[in-house]
């Protein structure tokens, strides 16, 4: 087999000088070299296909009509039923779009924020100053949604929250808005208090990339007469251009992944329309109701889209000769 | 410290060592490990007392009870020790420590109980293990009083087999005597609003809303709310019950339920409902109604009651207790001016309905304690179960020793001094006494049963006993309603067999369940609408309204009900 591939001269695929040498053969004798390697990564090999892939089988669980007390043979099996009820439900629909939505505000706003304080902190000069912002942005990260939940209600509140109380004093409005009571407001709403929450959190990684930058770009660039923005917009933005594409991909494999628990605690009746995704959708009427088979399928479904977004974007980053995940 | 540490270390290694030797009697370690238990069931076990008249056996059998209390002989407490003298029985009590499930699953899982178990919310794996013996034949040869009890709802306690597994905690006896303070729902309103009133009778909602709209005209710069309302996650029932108790039915959850025919029908888009929603309309155009009831959760509701500035709501008792609580503890700080207090009352559509706030008497069949297979003499302990069920010993159990815990008046009522309140507050001298270990998880009457001589078998329920809680204020001003406690206000609750409809478990994915998970979130969305819409647009968002409710599968819900609701009360009734 070996020697037949290497007569025709087809090499298997395989990266720099391992790609000369290959075949199984050179695959053993490597993987002896590298015993203590191969032995150190078994455990993390176990745990990954003991709580990644043996769960797979309860997917199973999707296509019967699930009841906990019986065993797998005496389950009843009904296709796609649940699915048919999914999809045919217009309250799926709705939370669908919630889902996207919220999660395209996030997704946009996570990216621009994080990278504009990232910048503006690594332009500053005292280091003590950039201490203070770095923490104070770090903090509300640290807070539960729970609290974080309560602070937002307390500062919309329609009883003396204080950006009603604001907006009166300047003049805008004339009586207290229910800003939580509104379902239009509910996704800037949340895209407003992720940013508050996550900004600082989300620029460590940022300014983890702008120090591996070498510091001789900025020097001549300097020499070069360059100013401080044209200095951001030709070597920092590119210097971290990599971390961002990986993260883009990675952010859209999980873009109906919106999150659980701002929407469940600062949902109410009023903003149902806008505020329900698909979690709390789950929880509904899959959990709530001892329906585990819908919950499961509500599941595969959210899986299945987000294999598509993460190889679409994969291939599209890879096409435009971008950095990519694989 | 040190020595109970030591104590600790020997006790575990002396289990460990037990646990190494072998799967050992569990009872048996036990007993190893206190001196004074040389009495163990086996002794018993060879004899029984047959003539009530000799002084029977000592006896002594383990009870292990699910919830958290401290460790104890019975026969240590006064009470266990005068029911030691009758029985010669006494229970070694051991109680939960950790982990429910666990504690339980490991006797599951080796097979040892205790002589008598009380699993708690673990009932079904106890059953499901087969750990408990049926009671059937003990009962009919020596339980003549667990018979006059249990009897009526033998039905409900049989297992599915037929056989009875363990004795509930809430048969009632007598006459069913509900709680003198209002645990349940009520129209509730500020006590300022009543005394600037004169104390009128308030009976209908017309009088209800225009006595708060009255008040609020009148105090128009204290930015007052009129009334506010309860909408947070699985609370939102209490916006949208209040329909229904005007009417005067009582909380059965969804439906309305005739006395008679048992049809079950929602109420959720009938004229209750939208005269309901009509009237907060016109408050909250009057500027009357708290917008933020709507977006407010549960935290943000309990802090405006207590801000005193709310004249009026709707809620459960046992909802807003916590507030109430906290407005009692300021009238006492502010020296016994009540003012911002609440005060319940009945209210109805109309002045002849009758009024059905509080809850008819009902049977929980999911707790209790049964005799478990490892008992080595069941009879011995049904014996003790039967002689716990008479009028005498309930008395004792629930009201402790005559003369020290309470007094009887010329007339035959009991009461409790202020002093013998105040002493049982102390849960150890409860302990002590035998109370805090008798009055529940055993055979018993059930809450709000009543003595054949009319006292209340539970002396919280005693309006003597109620009574000696309220303040000067409180009882002038029950006094002139002529009552002497809340409960007297409203009216007695007639009996419904089913109640409560709302506990009656649906088949998971028919349309009846999916119609009571989609039917809050529309009511959650148009109760909004409809409320804080302009009064000129409220037909319009009603109809919408009332068809989305139509789009859900109501008429299979109430078919499901009304079949579900006549199952309930005919096995109650033993059809």
């Amino acid at each position: 087999m070996l020697k037949t591939m290497k007569q025709q001269g087809v090499v298997p695929a395989g990266r720099g000088l391992l790609g000369k040498k290959s075949g199984l053969g050179f695959f053993l004798q490597q993987l002896v070299k590298q015993r203590a390697l191969v032995l150190m990564s078994v455990p993390f090999l176990l745990w990954l296909v003991l709580f990644k892939y043996v769960p797979l089988w309860g997917w199973t669980i999707a296509f019967q009509k699930y009841k906990p007390a019986k065993s797998f043979g005496d389950q009843t099996w009904v296709g796609l039923k649940q699915f048919k009820f999914m999809f045919s439900d217009d309250r799926f629909l709705l939370v669908l779009r919630n889902t996207l939505a919220m999660s395209l505000i996030n997704f946009v706003l996570g990216f621009v924020t994080a990278i504009t304080l990232a910048i503006l902190l690594n332009e500053l000069r005292k280091m003590a100053f950039k201490r203070v912002v770095q923490t104070i942005s770090y903090l509300p990260h640290f807070i539960s949604w729970v609290v974080a939940a309560t602070i937002i209600q307390t500062v919309l509140s329609a009883d003396g929250g204080i950006v009603n109380e604001i907006l009166m004093g300047l003049g805008f409005i004339h009586e207290p808005i229910l800003w939580l009571g509104e379902g239009k407001y509910f996704w800037g709403i949340l895209g407003a208090s992720e940013v508050w929450k996550n900004v600082g959190w989300n620029t460590i990684i940022y300014l983890a990339a702008m120090t591996t930058i070498d510091p001789a770009q900025y020097e001549a660039a300097e020499i070069d007469g360059a100013g401080r923005f044209q200095r951001i917009f030709h070597i920092t933005l590119p210097g971290i251009r990599p971390v961002v594409i990986i993260l883009i991909i990675l952010n859209l494999g999980q873009i109906l992944e919106t999150g659980f628990e701002p929407q469940y605690l600062l949902g109410n009746g009023p903003n149902l329309d806008y505020s329900e995704n698909l979690e709390i959708f789950i929880l509904k009427y899959g959990m709530n109701l001892g329906n585990y088979s819908l919950s499961v399928a509500a599941g595969i479904f959210k899986t299945v889209i987000s294999i598509v977004l993460l190889f679409s974007a994969n291939y599209l980053s890879k096409r435009l000769g971008q950095e990519r995940l694989f | 410290m040190k020595t109970r540490n030591k104590w600790q270390l020997g006790f575990m290694s002396l289990a460990l060592v037990m646990g190494l030797v072998g799967c050992g009697n569990n009872t048996a370690n036990e007993n190893a490990a206190t001196p004074d238990a040389g009495n163990t069931g086996n002794a018993a076990n060879t004899q029984t007392a047959n003539e009530p008249e000799a002084k029977p056996e000592p006896a002594t059998f383990t009870y292990f009870n699910a919830t958290a209390n401290k460790d104890t002989d019975t026969n240590k407490t006064e009470i266990g020790k005068i029911l030691e003298e009758q029985t010669g029985v006494n229970f070694k009590m051991e109680h939960l420590v950790g982990d429910l499930n666990t504690k339980i699953g490991t006797m599951i899982a080796s097979n040892e109980y205790p002589d008598i178990l009380q699993p708690d919310a673990a009932i079904d794996k106890v059953l499901e293990a087969g750990a408990f013996i049926p009671l059937n034949d003990l009962i009919d040869k020596y339980g003549p009083n667990i018979k006059r009890v249990y009897e009526p709802y033998f039905n409900l306690m049989k297992a599915e087999d037929g056989n009875i597994y363990f004795l509930p905690f809430s048969a009632v006896v007598g006459e069913y005597n509900p709680n003198p303070t209002i645990d349940q729902g009520a129209f509730w309103v500020q006590n300022r609003v009543l005394k600037e009133a004169g104390y009128p009778k308030i009976k209908t909602f017309d009088e209800y809303f225009n006595l708060i709209k009255d008040y609020a005209g009148k105090h128009s710069d204290e930015k007052l709310t009129g009334f506010m309302s309860l909408t947070h996650d699985w609370r939102f029932f209490a916006t949208t019950n209040p329909p229904n108790h005007l009417a005067g039915y009582p909380n059965d959850g969804e439906v309305q339920v005739d006395m008679n025919t048992m049809d079950s029908k929602i109420y959720a888009t009938n004229d209750g409902t939208k005269r309901w929603l009509q009237k907060l309309n016109e408050f909250n155009a009057a500027g009357l109604f708290d917008k933020s009831s709507f977006v407010d959760n549960y935290d943000q509701y309990l802090a405006k009651l207590t801000s005193g500035k709310v004249l009026g709501f709707f809620d459960y008792g046992w909802q807003v207790n916590q507030a109430l609580q906290t407005l009692k503890t300021e009238t006492l700080k502010n020296g016994g001016n009540d003012d911002l207090e609440y005060f319940p009352l009945p209210i109805t559509f109309d002045a002849n309905t009758k009024d059905q706030y509080i809850d008819p008497a009902s049977f929980v069949n999911n707790r209790g304690v049964g005799i478990t297979t490892s008992a080595k003499d069941p009879e011995r302990i049904i014996k003790f179960f039967d002689s716990l069920l008479t009028d005498d010993n309930q008395k004792l159990i629930q009201w402790g020793i005559k003369g020290q815990n309470y007094e009887v008046d010329d007339k035959g009522r009991l009461y409790r001094t202020q002093e013998q309140i105040d002493k049982l507050k102390d849960n150890d001298y409860k302990r002590q006494v035998g109370i805090g270990y008798f009055e529940y998880y055993w055979p018993m009457y059930g809450q709000g049963s009543t003595f054949p001589d009319g006292n209340a078998v539970n002396p919280g329920r005693q309006p003597e006993v109620a009574q000696a809680s309220f303040t000067p204020a409180e009882k002038d001003r029950l006094a002139k309603y002529g009552v002497q406690t809340y409960a007297e206000m409203f009216s007695k609750p007639d009996e419904r067999p089913w109640y409560p409809a709302w506990s009656i478990s649906l088949e998971q994915g028919s349309e009846a369940q999916i119609y009571t998970a989609k039917k809050p979130d529309v009511q959650r969305k148009y109760f909004a609408k409809i409320v804080l819409g302009a009064p000129d647009k409220f037909d319009a968002y009603w109809n919408e309204y009332v068809d989305e409710i139509n789009k859900l599968p109501v008429a299979d819900y109430e078919k499901t009900m009304t079949e579900e609701v006549k199952k309930k009360a005919a096995k109650i009734k033993g059809n």
